[in-house]
């Protein structure tokens, strides 16, 4: 038997390893490292935000849902959130000099680690597993192709 | 969907009033003018990089810091400001920040057409005429909405705009001439500028046609509490002066792939200025500050190594560095 490690559709990969906030079209992948996480775009927005020229994030506290920084595409402004709550104790500097590696390679470039706060609620916009991440994708790429 | 069509604002009144719809969710196209000039900078630049203050306080050009995107502008009374802010789940709203621009860019295009300006779509967000630009543009999200924030440019002030950029004295003069020749105005493509009345007559019945009906609405007093809270934020230090993002380099935009480039670079003999002119995206012309840092020989190593290559400003940063560094100009370490 192949254990599946990610899906492919339209040529975008999601790996299977970590979790997606899908809130308001959000896009924003999660993956647990010890005690923290570390959150990134994932392959949709990173194609969609194609070429990205700036992108800042805050670190400090932070609540679920809330905005912690932005980028730029093609003079565009879209908006960063956290996906959980918690404290963004580190943000990837490398990346944010050279944001166009999220559009290159998505999953490498992380954006920020948070630590959780100990008491996460439920989020019903964190997904993950095969069939969930498969559906919202194809619902996702019905609203915008 | 309500009209705003404002008229003459001061400037600070023209950058308030799109932000204050936007974060108060009302869907809205907005026409206004501004009856001073300011400079207008991007979200992710800080003022302190991109323009000379001393100078803008001293001829009263104020300074405002927008949450929408694009680069550092002149804005003043020669032009007409239009906005359209509509809710990110509106069915018309493209995700792909382009298609955004394409799209709500079309009415534009339409009224400087039946104006009888050849307007043309030129991507990511300028409109040209016989490829000068006449329009330019930005957006992003404020709050719940998506909002498109552009001029039509009716005349322009090369100068004023120059001299209030953070600029060595020779790029200024060049910056000058490059806008001159890539930027265009209603008043050169006509001979005369129509009444901003009519320009914005034709702008609200094209924009009618794509997003439908306008009703006309007015800046009641919920809007002017939400100008006046965001106000105090805008006019903050810490607003206005918020660290920018990490740029390589200093790149002055004209208008899409229009460029100069530019960078100081500690060399063995002293300071050397390089600075490249870049026109669709290619370099085009490539000046040393000092004809005596770097052998005759290696200048010209250096114009062919980088003349008519695609700009890509932190590629070329790097690649700059790799050629000074092989060619014993800098230190290899």
């Amino acid at each position: 038997m192949v254990l599946l490690v990610q899906l492919e559709i339209k040529g975008m990969k999601f790996p299977l390893d970590r979790k997606y906030y899908t809130k308001d079209g959000a896009h924003i992948w999660l993956k647990q490292e010890r005690n923290l996480v570390k959150i990134g775009m994932d392959a949709f927005a990173a194609e969609m935000s194609k070429p990205l020229t700036a992108f800042i994030v805050n670190k400090g506290l932070v609540n679920s849902g809330e905005e912690i920084g932005s980028f730029e595409s093609t003079k565009y402004i879209g908006k960063f959130h956290s996906p959980i709550s918690g404290e963004i104790i580190s943000v990837n500097e490398h990346v944010l000099i050279n944001p166009q590696n999220i559009n290159e390679n998505p999953y490498k470039s992380w954006i920020a680690k948070i630590k959780p706060d100990k008491n996460q609620k439920t989020n019903k916009y964190i997904i993950e597993g095969k069939d969930k991440i498969l559906n919202w994708i194809n619902k996702e790429i019905k609203k915008f192709y | 969907m309500k009209l705003f069509n404002l008229g003459e604002l001061n400037w600070r009144q023209s950058q308030l009033i799109y932000h204050a719809l936007a974060y108060k969710n009302i869907e809205s196209l907005v026409f206004h003018s501004s009856k001073d000039s300011f400079m207008c900078v991007g979200l992710h630049q800080d003022p302190r990089d991109e323009l000379d203050i001393d100078y803008c306080k001293k001829n009263s050009i104020g300074i405002f810091r927008r949450e929408i995107g694009g680069g550092t502008v002149l804005l003043d009374k020669d032009q007409i400001f239009y906005n359209l802010i509509l809710n990110r789940n509106h069915p018309k709203v493209p995700f792909v920040p382009e298609s955004f621009f394409r799209r709500f860019l079309q009415p534009v295009i339409d009224t400087f057409n039946e104006l009888g300006i050849p307007a043309k779509y030129r991507s990511l967000c300028d409109l040209v005429v016989n490829g000068k630009k006449i329009s330019g543009n930005g957006g992003g999200e404020i709050g719940e909405c998506k909002v498109l924030g552009g001029s039509i440019l009716l005349d322009f002030d090369y100068e004023r705009m120059a001299n209030s950029m953070l600029l060595p004295a020779d790029i200024r003069s060049r910056f000058v001439d490059l806008m001159k020749s890539n930027l265009t105005t209603v008043e050169k493509e006509l001979g005369f500028i129509p009444k901003k009345e009519k320009i914005c007559s034709i702008l609200s019945n094209k924009f009618e046609e794509l997003i439908g009906p306008l009703t006309n609405g007015s800046v009641d007093l919920e809007i002017n509490k939400k100008m006046a809270e965001l106000d105090k934020h805008y006019s903050s230090d810490s607003w206005l002066y918020q660290r920018g993002t990490k740029q390589i380099g200093k790149e002055v935009k004209v208008c899409e792939g229009v460029y100069i480039f530019y960078n100081v670079f500690d060399t063995k003999n002293g300071s050397l200025e390089v600075t490249f002119e870049i026109k669709d995206n290619i370099v085009k012309k490539i000046t040393f500050s000092d004809s005596k840092i770097m052998s005759n020989i290696t200048s010209k190593k250096f114009q062919e190594n980088f003349a008519n290559k695609i700009y890509d400003r932190n590629k070329l940063y790097n690649e700059i560095i790799e050629f000074l560094k092989n060619n014993g100009v800098i230190s290899a370490t």
